[in-house]
């Protein structure tokens, strides 16, 4: 089963669904998944957890303890956060939502 | 995915007119080439439309329609057709409507659809359309206000029953649900202009729903004790929408407050893309995004609908904002 299939199959798989068309100016996908990885990144430092790509395939997270975990989506990285780490990640929490306002600024 | 059967979901209160809508659609040409799943016979009443009884739980209708009851297991009365119109036991069919029992939560038909390992490879879902009984709707409200998720999760919001009660009242309850829903659009069972076809076509490239005309009065006070906290408003972006991003704020959104978050559904203008994507989420459960072949308007903006309950819009306009780089440019209050 290719990683493709394994991402599709997922209840969670439409958050790695990929929209953009290549010939218009999209991403390949490795590089879309970069991004994306990029982009939790910018949430997840505020909890003290990485996030990186495997093979293209599954996500690591990786808390400061050396502890990680292996995910499937981008959907399944934040309940795995959240049990590493014992707190919320919460998109509607003021300070989070001021700490990426200010990491732009 | 063209090629998969789309699925129409009919739900609504027990007494609702749902029945009744399933009467008027199985003697229905327009039915012909569609399998309708409904849970038991004996509910319907179908005798004088029959033509052939395939097995205990399979029929052929004089319209052409296939009729099946499934008695509470929708995938296996799914695969089931499959089999069958593979090896040809029954007319070939292009179109599945399912019936969802009275007090049935239309998520869980959703989540078959979806994730069921046979049923998402062969069928899609078309749209869900909820039948609202003009006369009882907020005696159906007051006494099931989980009912409010099947208004929610609407595309088709099917008021019936306005020959019987007095036009202020349907005004009323129609407005209230454009309100609720305005992502759905509102049809009048009882209108000489309505149409079956219309009622099933799917969903995605739906204009605005049709503007309710003020009558002065406001939020209706009678609805209000059962839907206080339960309000829609809607975010348009002017910019494109970087998806990834989305992606990313959403699934946060719906992982800390899927409970609280009925329904979204919009159409998105991304980055790296002309072609419009559609977004539809009913709770937790999020359709695969997929490509629209044309915009419905000229309006090319991003325009999301979100109908929550107990939640701050403005806090969550700007934490869409702050996750996605993009100035929201406007927020609609419904």
């Amino acid at each position: 089963m290719c990683g493709l299939c394994a991402v599709l199959m997922s209840e969670e798989g439409w958050s790695d669904a990929s929209v953009t068309a290549v010939d218009q100016g999209g991403r390949t996908r490795r590089h879309e998944r970069l991004h994306r990885v990029a982009l939790a990144n910018r949430v997840l430092r505020h909890y003290r957890v990485k996030l990186s790509d495997w093979n293209g395939v599954s996500y690591v997270v990786n808390g400061q303890t050396g502890q990680s975990v292996i995910v499937s989506s981008i959907a399944a990285v934040w309940p795995a956060v959240e049990r590493l780490r014992g707190q919320v990640i919460d998109p509607l929490d003021e300070r989070l939502i001021e700490a990426l306002e200010a990491a732009d600024a | 995915m063209s090629d998969r059967t789309p699925v129409n979901v009919i739900t609504g209160f027990l007494g609702s007119g749902k029945t009744t809508l399933l009467q008027r659609m199985l003697g229905a040409p327009q039915l012909a080439r569609t399998a309708v799943l409904i849970n038991e016979f004996g509910e319907v009443g179908l005798d004088h439309l029959l033509v052939q009884r395939v097995e205990e739980s399979l029929v052929l209708l004089q319209s052409g329609c296939i009729c099946c009851s499934m008695r509470g297991d929708l995938s296996g009365a799914l695969r089931d057709l499959l089999g069958r119109r593979e090896r040809e036991d029954i007319p070939p069919f292009d179109r599945v409507v399912v019936e969802t029992t009275g007090l049935a939560d239309p998520g869980s038909i959703l989540n078959t659809l979806l994730h069921e390992p046979v049923v998402r490879h062969h069928y899609r879902l078309g749209n869900v359309i909820t039948t609202v009984d003009a006369v009882n709707a907020r005696l159906h409200l007051s006494a099931n206000p989980e009912g409010i998720k099947q208004i929610a999760c609407a595309d088709r919001l099917l008021v019936t029953k306005t020959d019987l009660a007095p036009p202020e009242l349907s005004r009323e309850v129609q407005h209230v649900l454009a309100k609720l829903n305005p992502a759905a659009e509102i049809l009048d069972a009882q209108e000489d202009s309505f149409d079956i076809e219309r009622l099933l076509a799917a969903t995605g490239s739906e204009r605005q729903r049709r503007s309710i005309e003020s009558d002065g009065t406001g939020q209706s006070v009678a609805f209000r004790p059962h839907m206080d906290s339960v309000s829609s408003f809607s975010l348009v972006l002017d910019e494109p929408l970087d998806w990834t991003a989305f992606g990313i704020w959403l699934s946060l959104l719906l992982n800390r407050h899927g409970n609280d978050v009925l329904r979204v559904k919009g159409i998105l203008r991304v980055q790296g893309s002309e072609a419009p994507v559609f977004i539809n989420a009913v709770q937790h459960i999020v359709h695969p995004p997929m490509h629209l072949p044309a915009w419905p308007t000229d309006d090319r903006r991003s325009r999301i609908v979100f109908i929550t309950r107990g939640m701050d819009h403005v806090l969550m306009r700007r934490s869409l904002e702050a996750f996605c780089r993009t100035p929201v440019g406007e927020l609609v209050v419904a």
